[in-house]
């Protein structure tokens, strides 16, 4: 009995993985007005240039300011997610 | 010289209540506030202000480390007489600063 | 299976709520709640959007509009998009939210388990004595007041004096204003050159400070005048009809004057209760859920957000990140602690861009910092790094409001 109501109090939406912190600001910029779209990039491809970024490597404009908010695990995780999302 | 902005009017009518605003601006560093190198900014703040007309003192207030850059004060005076009204600021460091307008009552 | 579809069935019939799928009401269709009500729907939340308005204007690159260098209808856009994707949205300004339903202005109510508010900004011209909107406009919300504050810089006659003037902290768009002077400035330079421009502030530091007067000193030197406070560049009283802005320390004749009043959250979150004594809205950095009224989540220019600026950039990214925690809290989960991004680009002439950039995670139950991340651009960077900002700066527009809107 207590199952069934915990089951209709939290009526079952579909599980989808969450995004890791900060992932989902990314859409803000790449979603294809312009600067480079994430989603079918391979993930290592956009965390090597985070991580690159975060050590001071190349020349972003903002990029590098955004990727030393970020450890790099948490890099990892948000490429992981972003290769794959829209 | 640090800058000062005195705002007053140049004529008021014998009697008038008139208002006055004063700015100076002043770090006010408080002597809290820890450096980059760890050693901590002596204070130096603003401690005093006061206003004479015609040198009898209308208002007078003590500063506090707490009062934030640039203090601004701002009061009021019944206008008696024509004559000069000299502000002067006093604090840390020997400051000291005074600067007069006239002021004509009719 | 059969004897636990009924057993549920029966239990049900009390609540008559809960079996339903959960409704989400999300109110006010700007950046943050448009973004928010289809990140909701693609979570599989049933969500209506309340929005008064049939369109939107929006305000990023509205000071390029004032400035001539852009037209109005490139910022409008439409609810179709939500409309197509299944968001169900009602055109009608929302007047309360009661216990768990939205009363609307034509007496119709919607019910919800959860609400997103993202009512952006009320503007309070009333705090300047003298002020009359129609004669010295805020262009504060992208609209009229936009079409018409270019309209007064169009009719100044070349040789007059432009007073713009800059509230306290906090209010919407920290950098907009001296975006707007550089735009302003630029229109100046290359139509009306005898003309002045006037920046009166009531503070005395601003949002990418340094970059700014890099630009002005190069781009505007004799044309752009900045009044902070301590020099007296607080506007105290105007005198609308005969355009005098009075400030605590002298007044100035303008030709066209544009006071941007105090701001706070806009006026349903204060009537539905959500606003503090500062006249913003307390909110959960983890959950954007209200402080003050469980069940309602804010976002956008309506909250303090602490270190994180009042921008759409900052209402899209904290959009995603509630409809997350929504739906999560709709699960029955509780909802992880994020972090967000920021990152607001200003023109200071066409092809020149600066920006600002940073990362927030809850600290001490307010959005803060991540230290060491985040910043401005360069300082006496090269002209194609400032190109390229410029670009960027349409590529977000681009993108964030196809996201937004669809
Ligand atoms: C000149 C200027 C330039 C700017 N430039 C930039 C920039 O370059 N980059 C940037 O990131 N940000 C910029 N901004 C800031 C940006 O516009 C705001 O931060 C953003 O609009 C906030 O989004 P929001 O969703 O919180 O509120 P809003 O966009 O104001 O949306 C609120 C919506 O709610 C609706 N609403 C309100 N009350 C009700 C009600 N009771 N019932 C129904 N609907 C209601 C309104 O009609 C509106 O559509 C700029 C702002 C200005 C003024």
């Amino acid at each position: 009995m207590r199952i069934c109501v915990a089951l209709s109090v939290m009526v079952a939406l579909p599980a989808v993985a969450a995004p890791p912190p900060g992932a989902s600001s990314c859409a803000g910029c790449h979603g294809g007005g312009g600067m480079p779209v994430l989603a079918g990039q391979p993930a290592e491809a956009i965390a090597g240039a985070m991580l690159a970024y975060k050590a001071g490597q190349g020349s972003p404009t903002v990029m590098d300011r955004i990727a030393r908010g970020f450890t790099e695990a948490e890099i990892r995780a948000i490429a992981a997610w972003v290769a794959v999302s829209r | 010289m640090a800058r000062v902005l005195i705002n007053l009017p140049r004529t008021a009518r014998r009697g008038e209540v008139i208002e006055i605003r004063t700015l100076i601006q002043h770090v006010m560093e408080t002597g809290y506030r820890p450096r980059a190198d760890g050693s901590v900014a002596p204070r130096d703040i603003i401690t005093h202000f006061a206003c004479l007309y015609n040198n009898e003192e209308v208002f007078a207030a003590e500063l506090a480390p707490a009062i934030a850059a640039n203090p601004f004060l701002s009061f009021s005076l019944v206008a008696a007489e024509s004559g000069i009204l000299a502000f002067t600021w006093t604090g840390d460091n020997g400051f000291e600063q005074t600067e007069t307008r006239s002021l004509t009552v009719t | 299976m059969r004897r636990r579809a009924l057993l549920g069935a029966a239990l049900l019939a009390a609540p008559a709520l809960a079996q339903a799928a959960p409704q989400v009401v999300v109110i006010g269709g700007g950046f943050g709640g448009a973004a928010a009500a289809r990140a909701l729907h693609r979570l599989g939340v049933a969500v209506t959007l309340v929005e008064r308005d049939a369109t939107y204007l929006a305000c990023p690159f509205s000071n390029a509009v004032i400035a001539g260098l852009r037209e109005m209808e490139a910022q409008r856009f439409g609810y179709d998009g939500l409309r197509r994707e299944g968001v169900a949205v009602v055109h009608q300004a929302a007047r309360t939210v009661e216990d768990r339903r939205v009363v609307l202005a034509d007496g119709g109510a919607l019910p919800f388990d959860r609400l997103v508010m993202a009512p952006g900004i009320a503007l309070h011209p009333d705090a300047i004595p003298g002020l009359d909107t129609e004669a010295m406009p805020h262009a504060w919300r992208a609209g009229p007041q936009t079409l018409l504050l270019r309209r007064q810089l169009e009719a100044m006659e070349d040789g007059g004096l432009v007073v713009l003037s800059v509230p306290a902290n906090p209010y919407r768009c920290p950098p907009g204003p001296y975006e707007r002077a550089s735009l302003i400035a630029h229109y100046l330079k290359t139509r009306k050159p005898r003309s002045k421009l006037i920046l009166l502030d009531a503070k005395d530091a601003f949002s990418k400070q340094r970059l700014f007067e890099e630009a002005w000193a190069a781009l505007y030197p004799d044309l752009l005048e900045w009044v902070p406070l301590s020099s007296g560049g607080k506007v105290v009283e105007v005198d609308a009809a005969a355009r005098v802005v009075r400030t605590e320390f002298g007044e100035h004749q303008a030709a066209v004057a544009n006071i941007i009043p105090p701001q706070s959250a806009g006026r349903i979150a204060q009537a539905a209760g959500l606003t503090d004594r500062s006249g913003w809205c307390p909110v959960d950095p983890v959950s954007f859920e209200s402080r003050q009224r469980p069940g309602i989540h804010l976002i956008g220019d309506a909250i303090i957000a602490g270190a994180m600026p009042k921008s759409a950039f900052a209402a899209h990214a904290q959009a995603r990140v509630c409809a997350e925690a929504v739906a999560a809290l709709l699960r029955g989960e509780a909802p992880a602690p994020p972090k967000l991004i920021n990152t607001c680009y200003s023109l200071v002439e066409p092809g020149y861009g600066i920006s600002i950039a940073g990362v927030y995670q809850p600290k001490d139950g307010l959005l803060a910092d991540v230290p060491g991340a985040g910043g401005v651009s360069p300082l006496g960077a090269p002209a194609k790094v400032r190109a390229a900002e410029a670009g960027y700066a349409e590529d977000w527009f681009r993108t964030v409001t196809a996201d937004a809107f669809g």
